[in-house]
């Protein structure tokens, strides 16, 4: 049981950062209708800048806002000079200049900063734990899981009340209509991108907390962040919430119970093992929990 | 002058080779790209021979996304099962390489089957990302067998002749004054493969198969209410995609020698691949071959040009080839999305309406 709720909470604090990186997946498709196989350099320049800026002395806090802008601002760049001229054309298309954006951003990083592991600095006492029901829990998961839940609130707030927020909702539904009432709909892909980066960046710099290390291979948490963008459904922010916490509370699980009893075949199991449950749950719902199923018309 | 002769039966739009022209090109063009080996240094033989494996390895693809329009992310995975065939087979039970080939393309087609019927309900992204995790799925499966496999430490590739038989390796027989080196006999081995592929995929394309696909890809429920049957045809492209992916990495195995799993089953080997198809032009034969040439050169020139400006020096080899490849793709598809075979009809458009402008 103690093991149980260890591995549920560590899960509960991956998957967090997994909600995060899916929430950023969603909000990019559903403005834009471009899935950003680049998303995963985002996460890396969050982390890697958070390190350089609290290393040269700036606040922790004020570092991690400064972060979330610069990360955010970098995705609206992107969004204007690469993706901006690609409106229109077929998912495919922008799915693979996003994979080279996401090359190019890499090599760029990997110059600026070089590929070294660095250990990325926390407030508080890096391996401080709270008891929790008799587990032992890491400070970092809980501030992982904490700055989360805020996240989460204001962005329901965001899209419920604000301005901005209902012309996303609007531009999501039909973006011809919306522009045709008057929403602008080119700052509301600008607006999202930001967003999505800014996402990105808080979720790199929770990311670096785990293994307390970040290097040159932190950008493939996206990747393994697909199967629970999936499962979600692709266009529903609610979705990707809970199939990031499912997946990372599922991995974890995995890693305890179902690893040990494969023998040889189990070594990190649990690291594809969340695309085995996605493909298996696709093949009863092709699109995910939450994704609208697309009515065909010839 | 020759000119192409006025099409006036069906048939002589479907003609391979329907102007003097272009028998006259193809003729040359054999000739060069038989000679080509006997001629070159051992850097361009090399690269040569990597432009075959591609050229096989993107027809593969080409037919999944180019004609039937199902985006795959998968591509290296069944490029990784051809190449550890090849070196099981090869270099545990001393197989021939003429019995490896069809062997591989049939172990990979089998898991190309396998995909099928997500095929049948997935699309577009959703069906990238299964196949994505493809990807991942056969790197853990090899690694999870090191006795078979290598393990992370890698498998060599032999080549062989003849069961348990000697390697292909360099032969007393001198063709135009040079010696048959192990990797001119290979270069030759590659080059009927690759020209099977492709006429196979040109073939495919003109038949009642390819037109189905065709159709699929530009709408698939519209095809099924016109009477093609659409679960076949996805079966049909995932199965034949997959097969060509199987011969393509048993080639890449030997080309190389030596397998890792980390570097032939990863995303970036898929992301190749359709880098390749989309320089080339992506929905036509010619364009990957024109892609796979392009990709080897331009990437060669490029690591060789980019190593001598100052900033980009400081790169490694793989980060400069990585990041040229990028910027030429993001530019081929925002400029010219049909590529360079694109290219090649806007010259030829031009000078068939010369001096006028259309």
């Amino acid at each position: 049981m103690q093991t149980f709720l260890q591995l549920l909470f560590s899960g509960l604090a991956l998957g967090s950062i997994y909600a995060l990186v899916a929430l950023g997946f969603v909000v990019i498709y559903r403005s834009s209708q471009v899935f950003n196989f680049a998303h995963g350099e985002f996460v890396m320049l969050g982390a890697f800048l958070m390190i350089s800026l609290v290393r040269g002395g700036v606040w922790w806090i004020v570092a991690l806002l400064i972060t979330m802008a610069v990360t955010g601002a970098v995705g609206m760049g992107v969004e204007r000079t690469v993706l901006r001229p690609m409106i229109g054309r077929p998912v495919f298309v922008t799915v693979i200049v996003t994979i080279f954006v996401g090359a190019i951003m890499r090599v760029a990083i990997n110059v600026i900063w070089g590929v070294g592991e660095r250990g990325m600095p926390t407030p508080w006492d890096p391996t401080g734990v709270v008891e929790l029901l008799g587990a032992r829990v890491l400070f970092n998961s809980v501030a992982a899981i904490l700055a989360t839940a805020i996240v989460l609130i204001g962005f329901y707030l965001l899209f419920q009340r604000s301005r901005i927020g209902v012309g996303m909702r609007a531009t999501a539904s039909d973006q011809e209509v919306a522009l045709g009432l008057g929403i602008p709909v080119g700052r509301v892909f600008g607006f999202s991108w930001f967003l999505a980066g800014s996402l990105a960046a808080l979720a790199g710099v929770f990311l670096g907390m785990f293994p307390r290390i970040v290097d040159g291979n932190i950008w493939l948490i996206a990747l393994v962040a697909f199967p629970a963008v999936l499962i979600g459904g692709l266009e529903s922010p609610l979705g990707a919430v809970i199939g990031g916490f499912a997946l990372g509370v599922v991995q974890l699980l995995a890693q305890g119970y179902i690893n040990p009893l494969l023998g040889t075949f189990g070594n990190n199991f649990h690291q594809v093992f969340p695309y085995v449950v996605m493909i298996g749950f696709l093949m009863f719902r092709p699109y995910g929990l939450f994704g609208t199923h697309e009515v065909e018309r010839v | 002058m020759p000119t192409k002769p006025l099409s006036v039966r069906y048939e002589d739009d479907l003609r391979l080779f329907a102007s003097r022209w272009r028998q006259a090109g193809t003729v040359l063009l054999v000739l060069a790209v038989l000679l080509y080996p006997l001629r070159a240094s051992s850097l361009w033989l090399t690269l040569g021979t990597e432009i075959l494996v591609f050229i096989v390895g993107a027809v593969g693809l080409m037919i999944l996304t180019g004609f039937t329009g199902q985006i795959s992310l998968g591509h290296a995975a069944f490029i990784g099962i051809g190449g550890y065939s090849a070196a099981i087979l090869g270099g545990t039970f001393g197989i021939p390489f003429w019995l490896v080939i069809p062997v591989a393309g049939i172990l990979s087609a089998a898991v190309g089957l396998a995909i099928g019927p997500f095929a049948l309900r997935l699309r577009g992204l959703y069906l990238a990302i299964v196949t994505l995790g493809l990807v991942f799925l056969v790197a853990h499966v090899l690694r999870s067998f090191p006795d078979l496999t290598g393990g992370l430490s890698g498998i060599s590739v032999p080549m062989l002749w003849w069961f348990d038989g000697p390697v292909v390796s360099a032969s007393q027989i001198e063709l135009l004054g040079t010696p048959l080196s192990a990797s001119i006999q290979k270069f030759y081995i590659f080059l009927v493969l690759a020209v099977l592929a492709v006429l196979f995929a040109t073939n495919l394309r003109r038949s009642h198969t390819g037109r189905a696909m065709a159709a699929v890809r530009d709408r698939d429920v519209a095809a099924a209410v016109m009477g093609v049957d659409v679960a076949r045809t996805k079966y049909v492209a995932f199965g034949v995609s997959s097969f060509l992916a199987g011969v393509a990495g048993a080639m890449f195995g030997w080309e190389a020698q030596f397998l890792t799993i980390d570097a032939t089953v990863n995303l970036i080997i898929s992301i190749e691949f359709i880098a390749i198809i989309v320089i080339g032009g992506i929905g036509t034969v010619v364009g990957a071959v024109l892609g796979a040439v392009a990709f080897v050169v331009l990437g060669q020139l490029a690591d060789a040009l980019l190593g001598e400006l100052p900033l980009l020096s400081e790169l490694s080899s793989s980060q400069r080839r990585a990041s040229f490849q990028a910027v030429l793709v993001a530019v081929f598809l925002i400029a010219e999305p049909f590529g360079l075979y694109g290219i090649w009809l806007r010259i030829k458009f031009y000078f068939m309406a010369w001096p006028f402008r259309y």
